[in-house]
């Protein structure tokens, strides 16, 4: 049962940041409301206090930054926004493609990239792509500013650098280079994935000079597969040895026994699907399609 | 007339239900309605050492606590199979979320507050929380099992309680050990069903209101009847003082049969003096009810050729810390055990074991459900070891209509061969498939109808339209549609001058229960019977008004026809009493008449379980895809065939979820999927490519036409079917759900046993 709270509209960052250091851990950001609500009425958890960030201007904002390099996202953009914008589409496709397969259409509908990253359920398409793809993440306060790698945004369950003050107002996703092609493959049963693999290639003249591979979901946080990536590094892309990459990521992947399945079993899916994303990476990449 | 039987009339209740207007229990206001919130059990076995509600009763806005000391003044323990369930935990709990204590307070938030107001004090008992360590010699017990008291509706025969066995039930037939010396081929396998939630939309809501020495309740019930004479005789009442009003169901599937919520809601009542509102959430509705799981041991014995001659089964099921309808389930589950076979011997033992977990009840095609997969694959497997088609093996054993399927039962009512061949062509049997694709089907019967007691009433007004008034409950199966079609049918009547209200037990007349398929079959016949008494009515008047014999008289579309002459039935009502105001009223009952037997002479009918799937498997990942599923429903006489087919629909969904991933997740007593975050229901998501539903139409049953009950079946025969398919990849399970890990772990099993067969590459 939804017990009573009070709901605050601050209509501008500093002062929703004065709110939330006001009011500490008795007050959450309210955006798209999908994850906070459902575990309000869980009675998982309670807040006294939301603070819609909604009433703020301009933190649904999807555009190209002025030098062209970099997509910048608003917080507030929801998976639909990202799935249908022409700007994503043609800057960055892969983000379409993965947001148009978030959870269901209800969830598309309002929920935000925002709140995906800030609530840190480890079952999250977007920080496992985030992290293969080295986006990069701003946070505000009214206080400062500052700018953090999406790998260093994620801590644990439900856990961010986010401090209780802070407001993420950007997430900037660097356009991947004219060679470099992505793929991204998920498992799941039901609305929320059980194993999610991020894959970008860097290929020059047939020779994969740059790998990033996240690996997500089966763990408490999504990680770099690095030993995957240094072994593919330099390898031709005809004879690369995917299965072996796979193989390294799924040791990496360190995935622990839950509801969702055995360790042993998300280890194989990540086996699975490491496999699968980078042949189809490399299937574009070869295509010379830029789907990055 | 085109709105009677056999036609596809637009739901009547669809317009209000789309448009919100219609009404369910959670929808009414009541003048004075206070909220009621239910403090429940954190341990699965405990002595309750003191409850102290001083704090919670002084909180403002609470009007009433009620703990078991408020029950002194009744027998407060019911349970329609088993007397076995304090209205409130007395002295002991014995689940985790077994009601302890209620709150009545003038609002949700509050009532809620008022909960963690209450001190309790426990002591921690061992506890059984698992069939296997309820059945062990050392296993704490639940209840004192020798002195169980018999339910109001039990039904049962013998209970022969052991242990923490509350119930036990066994059919035989033949010499079962010579039969098995004949056996040239022998399938002997263990096998588990998880716990099932049985979802729907609206979770339990009662509102009751205590008025002097009697009381209303409005309850989300399947059978308002039942639950009538479970209050009055636990407040103490005469039937008439207790006046049950169902409006409509935001489904029930079982969940909502017999006596839940309302106990409560009505002592809750009692005590305040004011009416009182409780709803379940989902997860108080999880620890309300929910499927048996159950683990069963089978062996069948078959000729080399494939004729099966002998089935041996024993069954255990975790009816939890109550009996709730765990004795019923049982024994419906002893009957589905044998399979629809000709055997020479079968020999069946079930038991029903108390456990400390939530109490488990009715759930769609119970029993058969939990059977039919197992008995099948069985099957399946036998005629691969005798090189026998899975048709051909089932058409050369099936039983054949007027044959026996249980001594002393009803013989077969149904053409099980034709059902077969239907799921096999709609499957295109024995067309080349796909890779890692297989096909599987699964034929079963479910003991339906229930005690065969309905009566209705059919009243026609002034101006010629009718009232029906029956109370089969309307949960989402189309009764009210169904019952305006038969009713149409024999009045000649356009189906919008025909109303068929929601039951009410002080207005509505007795009816069983709305469950094992009865509905259409045994209230429809009471229903057809009533509105045929004023069809004759009718008839009568317009041979006195004519002044022409009976069979002179047409009635159609309204009015009585004389060749081109007519006179509209308010014409003639208003010609039968010379006045402006009068109304005709039939009667119809259905009643076992003269037999005085035991209900396990039944059924009233055996409902067809069959199904068909085909399925593919990504055998990196073990998940199934369903590419195909096929029902097939047997139903005597569609009245709507639209509605057979979305009940048929609905039902093979719930199959699939049984037989794909719905599993609540138990250990040591508590729940770890007891939310819809974790608890995952079928989805549109997991519909099937292609789903085919196939009407028979033999006019074979007992109800009005020939009709037959549906609308069970799929559940059963679906995970047979998906089971069988997966076998016919090569992939053995033995235990459900398939999620994708255990098949993957079944397939890694398969591969090790293949490669220490050494077998070429």
């Amino acid at each position: 049962m939804l017990r009573p709270f009070e709901i605050h509209e601050p209509g501008t960052v500093e002062e929703a940041s004065v709110l939330l250091a006001r009011f500490g851990i008795d007050a959450a950001i309210y955006a798209g409301g999908t994850e906070l609500l459902l575990i309000m009425k869980e009675g998982l958890a309670h807040f006294p206090h939301l603070v819609n960030i909604k009433t703020i201007p301009g933190l649904d904002e999807i555009a190209l930054s002025a030098e062209g390099d970099e997509l910048q996202i608003g917080p507030l953009a929801t998976h639909w926004d990202l799935e249908r914008s022409p700007t994503v589409r043609k800057h960055a496709p892969l983000l379409a493609e993965v947001e148009s397969q978030v959870a269901n259409t209800r969830v598309r509908a309002v929920g935000t990239i925002g709140g995906n990253l800030c609530f840190a359920e480890p079952h999250s398409d977007l920080a496992t792509l985030l992290l293969a793809w080295g986006a990069t993440l701003e946070l505000s306060s009214s206080e400062a500013q500052r700018v953090l790698p999406a790998a260093d945004f994620t801590l644990g369950l439900f856990e961010t650098a986010r401090q209780p003050n802070e407001i993420l107002t950007r997430i900037r996703l660097p356009l991947l280079s004219e060679n470099t092609a992505g793929a991204y493959r998920k498992f799941s049963t039901h609305e929320r994935p059980m194993a999610t693999v991020a894959a970008l290639l860097e290929v020059k003249d047939g020779i994969i000079e740059d790998v990033r591979l996240a690996v997500g979901s089966v763990g408490p946080l999504p990680i770099r597969a690095s030993e995957a990536e240094a072994l593919l590094r330099g390898q031709s892309i005809e004879g690369a040895t995917f299965a072996s990459a796979a193989e390294l990521a799924a040791s990496a992947s360190d995935p622990m026994d839950d509801l969702h399945g055995s360790a042993d079993y998300k280890r194989q899916l990540v086996r699975v699907l490491t496999a699968q994303a980078l042949m189809e990476a490399s299937g574009r990449a070869a295509g010379e399609t830029n789907e990055g | 007339m085109s709105e009677g039987i056999g036609h596809n009339v637009p739901r009547v209740d669809a317009r209000s239900k789309v448009t919100g207007e219609a009404i369910f229990t959670g929808d009414l206001k009541l003048s004075g309605l206070l909220h009621g919130k239910v403090l429940r059990s954190p341990y699965p076995h405990a002595l309750i050492r003191r409850i102290n509600t001083d704090r919670a009763a002084s909180l403002p806005g609470v009007v009433s606590v009620l703990t078991s000391t408020d029950l002194e003044d009744i027998d407060p323990y019911y349970g329609h199979s088993i007397k076995d369930r304090p209205l409130l935990a007395i002295d002991r709990v014995r689940f985790v979320g077994e009601p302890l204590a209620a709150v009545a307070a003038e609002d949700e938030v509050t009532a809620e507050q008022a909960l963690s107001l209450i001190e309790v004090e426990y002591e921690d008992l061992p506890a059984a929380t698992t069939l296997e360590e309820a059945l062990s010699d050392d296993a704490p017990r639940l209840h004192e099992t020798d002195t169980l008291r018999p339910g109001l509706f039990h039904g049962l025969g013998e209970l022969n309680p052991d242990g923490n066995i509350c119930y036990q039930h066994s059919i035989h037939r033949g010499d079962l050990a010579e039969a098995f010396k004949q056996a040239e081929i022998i399938v002997e396998q263990e096998y588990t069903f998880p716990a099932v939630y049985q979802y729907a939309m609206e979770p339990h809501t009662v509102i009751a209101a205590w008025e002097g020495k009697s009381v209303t309740v409005w309850a989300s019930c399947q059978h308002p009847y039942l639950v009538r004479a479970e209050l009055a005789e636990l407040f103490d009442l005469p039937v008439a003082s207790v006046r049950i009003i169902v409006p409509f169901l935001g489904g029930g599937f079982g969940s909502k049969s017999y006596t839940k919520m309302e106990p409560i809601t009505v002592a809750l009542a009692r005590k305040a003096r004011r009416p009182v509102r409780i709803a379940n959430r989902v997860d108080e509705a999880m620890v309300t009810t929910r499927r048996h799981n159950m683990r069963c041991w089978m062996r069948t014995g078959a000729l080399a050729d494939g004729t099966l001659i002998a089935r041996h089964v024993r069954l255990w099921m975790d009816t939890g810390a109550y009996a709730d309808n765990g004795p019923r389930v049982v024994a419906t589950a002893a009957d589905a055990a044998p399979g629809p076979y000709r055997w020479k011997s079968f020999q069946v033992e079930a038991y029903c074991v108390y456990t400390n977990r939530p109490p488990s009840g009715s759930y769609r095609a119970f029993g058969a459900t939990h059977l039919q997969w197992i008995g099948e694959s069985q099957v399946d497997e036998i005629a691969r070891q005798a090189g026998v088609d899975p048709v051909d093996i089932r058409i050369q054993n099936l039983l054949r209509p007027g044959e026996e399927v249980r001594p002393g039962g009803k013989a077969l009512d149904a053409d099980l061969v034709g059902d077969v061949q239907k799921i096999a062509d709609a499957l295109d049997w024995g067309s080349p498939k796909p890779p890692d694709t297989g096909r599987g089907l699964g034929v079963g019967l479910l003991a339906a109808g229930a005690r065969p007691v309905s009566t209705a009433i059919v009243r026609m007004e002034i101006d010629g339209h009718a009232t029906v008034l029956v109370s089969s409950t309307e949960m989402g199966q189309g009764v009210r549609t169904v019952m305006s079609q038969l009713a149409s049918q024999e009045l000649a009547l356009p189906i919008e001058h025909i109303r068929v209200p929601g039951g009410d037990t002080w207005i509505t007349p007795y009816d069983r229960s709305t469950g094992a398929s009865r509905s259409t079959t045994l209230a429809g016949m009471a229903v057809h019977r009533a509105a045929r008494e004023v069809r004759q009515q009718l008839l009568e008047i317009a041979s006195q008004a004519f002044e022409v014999a009976l069979e002179a008289i047409e009635l159609r579309d309204g009015a009585a026809w004389r060749g081109d002459q007519s006179l509209s039935y308010s014409e003639l009502i208003q010609f039968h009493f010379g006045f402006t105001g009068g109304e005709l009223i039939g009667r119809g009952e259905v009643s076992p008449g003269g037999n005085k037997g035991s209900y396990a002479e039944g059924p009233v009918f055996w409902e067809v379980c069959v199904g068909g799937a085909e399925v593919r498997l990504d055998r990196d990942t073990g998940r199934l895809h369903i590419t195909k599923l096929v029902s097939v429903a047997d139903v005597g006489q569609a009245v709507n065939p639209d509605l057979v087919k979305a009940q048929e629909m609905g039902a093979s969904m719930q199959g699939l979820g049984n037989a794909l991933f719905e599993e609540m997740i138990f250990d040591e007593g508590q729940i770890l999927n007891g939310t819809l975050l974790d608890y995952h229901i079928p989805t549109t998501e997991d519909m099937p490519d292609q789903f085919i539903s196939r009407l028979v139409e033999n006019e074979d049953g007992p109800g009005p036409y020939g009709i037959k009950g549906a609308g069970e079946g799929a559940l059963a025969g679906v995970p047979a079917a998906i089971v069988n398919a997966l076998a016919d990849i090569g992939v053995q399970v033995t235990e459900l759900p398939l999620t994708p890990e255990r098949v993957w772990q079944a397939l890694r099993e398969a591969e090790a046993e293949h490669d220490d067969g050494g077998s070429p590459s």
